[in-house]
């Protein structure tokens, strides 16, 4: 029971504080960031990090510091060079809302 | 007089070392390309299910668009990223060689390199299980999936077994390269048999969900079929333009056959090999020769002997059958018509008017008021987007539905309302299946499944839909057939093919099991 609360009140936070769109967030993810990390999971042939498995706050903070420049990338700086702060809000969200079963 | 000698040394080991070293490149990128590349776009550079890269179809591309397109994929396409699984230097060395390497002669690959390339990988049979080692109420409920990998190759790629009334997963058996068609034994429903890009065939116990062998037919083409009586498998390449029959039990291969005859143009050409199918009706097997436009039906008598039927197409592809599997309907891309052979007369009936660029999938046909129907799909490059409907009692058109773009495969159940089509228009047409009332023969609906929609497929029941969501999608959508409501998915990488084992009941999805009965 105790679970269920802290699960509900997740979602809620999820919902409300961030004020981001999962739908908008799954369609930029689709466009920007699938090919390499995958819609959920990015291929097990591939050297791309799993992003589903961090947390809103490291992947704003991430998006942001990659479009900023202010973290180094070649390819990182190019993909996220044109976001909007709503646009990185919302692929967090979507990747932060990811729980592939395996 | 010494210092010449030096000099004419040093400048003789110089230019020995720099084109040992040029070879080494070209050594090396040729083993990238072929690690790689080559199971998707042709181990000899001629192109397979992706374009040709040579240095005549790359001519005058700028090599910076080139390496970029490596580095990051091309969206909308198989096409994955290569940024950071090869080095820069490597990717700029493979541009460079595939601009300056010409598509490869055919190789050679007889019967005895298939012979040598036959793996068994579990020696005694009689150690397998007797039944089946998961819950499953009937053998017919299994769907196989073609699952390809993001990069056509490696731990990603393999055959994924489900069962379609629980929608859980209950198997999968790795397959190195992409696995492209799953075709069942009909008569022991314990063997499934998986064809891959690279033209491996594995035998699968489906009861253990293990391969127990393995051989290459071949580099690459996706043309397999199996004898009505489970005892035959045979398989056709487009490199080289050969095709064997093979046991299915021991996959040893038994004969093989040089493709080439007189296309319809007078033109003796060589050919690859298009489908391969066997058929209720009788002990033979018919296979399309694609560029030669001929069907040749082997008896599978002592020598394998080929009746020739010669003039059906210009670029024949696939094809499905009818009439308990008398009557064989093959799409021809060229000419743009479906050409409809007698099996038992071993001639042409008619050629059907198919809207354009026919490739109709598995195919698929339907009984309705009295009349069998048959749906054909179409890649549609023109304005014609449309599926085409044939009477197939008459052979005549009925009707070409017309649908929102470019479609590759039907399917349809004789329990399911709906015919399903994949549409591949790339934009968001994409991501969407539509489905056309049966009776009406309008598109009813329009379904959104995501990512690259294609592969539609109902369970052995015909209660579910299974669709592959291809390469953007990275799952397998399971739909309620009346409803479409959403039940299931099952993520896997990159799914492609959907392969019921009711097929091997119903013969040509959406036909009824007793359509077969007259057959035998």
């Amino acid at each position: 029971m105790k679970q269920l609360v802290l699960l509900m009140a997740t979602f809620l936070i999820a919902g409300n504080s961030y004020g981001a769109n999962l739908f908008a967030g799954q369609s930029k993810a689709e466009a920007m960031c699938s090919q390499c990390h995958g819609l959920k999971k990015p291929s097990v042939d591939s050297p791309f990090p799993r992003i589903f498995e961090r947390d809103f706050t490291y992947l704003q903070t991430a998006l942001q510091q990659y479009r900023d420049k202010t973290r180094k990338s070649d390819i990182m700086n190019a993909v996220t060079g044109s976001l909007s702060d709503d646009d990185i809000d919302n692929i967090a969200a979507y990747y932060d809302n990811i729980h592939p079963s395996k | 007089m010494k210092i010449t000698t030096k000099i004419l040394s040093t400048a003789v080991f110089t230019v020995l070392s720099l084109s040992v070293n040029a070879s080494d490149d070209a050594h090396h990128s040729n083993q990238l390309y072929q690690e790689n590349c080559a199971s998707c776009h042709g181990a000899d550079h001629g192109g397979y299910i992706a374009p040709a890269l040579n240095a005549d179809t790359l001519k005058g591309r700028s090599p910076t668009a080139l390496r970029s397109i490596i580095m990051t994929g091309s969206f909308d396409t198989l096409m994955p990223p290569f940024y950071g699984k090869l080095s820069d230097d490597d990717i700029r060395g493979l541009v460079k060689h595939l601009q300056s390497t010409p598509k490869q002669p055919n190789p050679a690959w007889t019967l005895e390199d298939m012979k040598k390339s036959v793996q068994v990988y579990v020696q005694d049979e009689s150690t397998l299980p007797s039944k089946p080692t998961y819950e499953i109420d009937s053998m017919d409920n299994i769907i196989g999936v073609a699952a390809r990998g993001k990069y056509g190759r490696g731990a990603g790629s393999k055959a994924v077994f489900i069962n379609s009334s629980t929608h859980k997963e209950i198997g999968e058996v790795p397959t190195g390269t992409a696995a492209h068609i799953i075709e069942f034994n009909p008569t022991n429903p314990r063997w499934a048999y998986v064809k891959t890009d690279t033209a491996e065939i594995f035998k699968i116990d489906l009861y253990s969900m293990k391969a127990v062998r393995s051989i290459k037919t071949g580099m690459n083409g996706p043309g397999i079929g199996i004898s009505r009586d489970g005892k035959y498998i045979m398989a056709g390449s487009f490199v080289p333009h050969n095709a064997v029959i093979l046991n299915a039990d021991t996959l040893e291969p038994l004969k093989t056959f040089e493709l080439e005859g007189v296309d319809p143009d007078g033109k003796m050409v060589s050919s690859d090999s298009g489908m391969i199918i066997g058929t209720p009706f009788a002990d033979i097997f018919a296979i399309a020769l694609e560029n030669a436009g001929q069907v040749w039906v082997v008896d599978l008598t002592e020598g394998f002997p080929v009746t020739k039927i010669t003039d059906v197409g210009r670029h024949l592809h696939d094809a499905f059958l009818t009439h308990g599997g008398q009557k064989l309907m093959i799409a021809s891309y060229d000419d743009s018509i479906v050409a409809a052979i007698d099996l038992k007369e071993r001639k042409i009936i008619k050629k059907l008017p198919a809207g354009c660029v026919p490739h109709v999938g598995g195919g698929s046909a339907v009984k309705v008021d009295g009349r069998t129907l048959g749906f054909g799909t179409n890649f549609g490059d023109c304005d014609k987007m449309v599926v085409s409907v044939w009477d197939l009692d008459k052979m005549e058109l009925v009707k070409q539905i017309p649908v929102s773009g470019g479609t590759e495969s039907p399917a349809a159940h004789a329990n399911a309302p709906y015919v399903a089509v994949d549409i591949i228009s790339k934009d968001k047409r994409a991501r969407t299946i539509q489905l056309i009332d049966k009776k009406s023969l309008e598109v009813a609906k329009t379904l959104d499944v995501g990512g690259h929609a294609y592969f539609p497929e109902y369970s052995a029941d015909g209660k579910f839909l299974y669709v592959s969501a291809g390469y953007n999608g990275d799952e397998v959508v399971v739909y309620d057939s009346n409803t479409f409501e959403k039940v299931a998915s099952i993520g896997m990488e990159s799914p492609a093919g959907i392969f019921s084992r009711g097929r091997v009941k119903y013969m040509t999805r959406g036909l009824a099991p007793d359509e077969m009965k007259g057959a035998k």
